[in-house]
């Protein structure tokens, strides 16, 4: 049976195994035939969006990872935009305001979203899994 | 429709895990009223009363636990054992009124939960 499938990674890119295993795990549902309808980052998740990550060359690219995972497969990558500006992950900076002098480093292929967003795949999902 | 459970296993201001549970919560509760909130561990100081967390720089998100009801959440647990282990049991003037549970029944209403969040 397929199942629906949404996940929230709450670590992030490097630091924790939380964003390598939901990487794993997100790639092994789709080979087991399952759907996976968005993958929701919150907390330190939110980490994985920040293209300014620069891992050593002979390591996983968790970023760039994700980023390859959601275009091959059609896989909604969703940031929680509240948790991301407070961690300096940011889009489109706008108002003239410190963020407009930094610029963005929200990693392409990475969409701020908002709570309600994982609210709503919450109770549409088959399963939830937090990483 | 699912019932959602929330479980805040973590202490109120050494880091953001509860008020960003918070925050999922509240968001959740805008799409259904089929939710309930457990606490656990060190989770069960998020309840505490006269908590002055802007001494520590930190923002007094404390309060929002207190009108949950009004949000339509009417389902709240709390870990007996939890208590007891940090001298709690005979404590008053909690933030919000949970049900005190063993945690074997705990477990047993937490299994009653389709989709499980943890902070």
């Amino acid at each position: 049976m397929s199942l629906r499938y949404c996940l929230m990674v709450t670590g992030p890119a490097y630091g924790t195994q939380r964003a390598s295993s939901a990487l794993q795990f997100a790639e092994a549902l789709l080979v087991a035939g399952h759907r996976l309808d968005s993958v929701f980052f919150y907390q330190d998740g939110v980490y994985n969006a920040n293209r300014h990550t620069s891992p050593a060359s002979d390591e996983k690219d968790i970023v760039r990872e994700w980023q390859r995972f959601g275009q091959t497969h059609g896989v909604a990558l969703d940031v929680c935009v509240s948790a991301a500006l407070r961690r300096g992950v940011i889009d489109n900076p706008r108002d003239g305001g410190a963020a407009e002098r930094m610029g963005s480093n929200l990693q392409q292929g990475f969409r701020l979203s908002g709570l309600g967003s994982l609210a709503q795949a919450l109770l549409e999902c088959d399963r939830f899994i937090q990483f | 429709m699912k019932r959602i459970a929330f479980v805040f296993t973590q202490g109120p201001h050494g880091g953001s895990a509860g008020r960003e549970g918070l925050d999922a919560l509240l968001a959740a509760s805008a799409l259904t009223d089929r939710i309930g909130v457990f606490f656990i561990a060190d989770g069960v100081l998020l309840l505490l009363p006269g908590q002055q967390p802007e001494k520590i720089l930190a923002r007094n998100f404390i309060a929002t636990f207190g009108v949950l009801p009004i949000y339509d959440i009417h389902h709240y647990y709390i870990c007996a054992e939890s208590l007891a282990q940090r001298g709690l049991l005979e404590a008053d003037g909690w933030v919000l009124k949970g049900e005190i549970v063993r945690a074997a029944d705990w477990r047993q209403i937490l299994s009653g939960f389709d989709t499980l969040l943890t902070f």
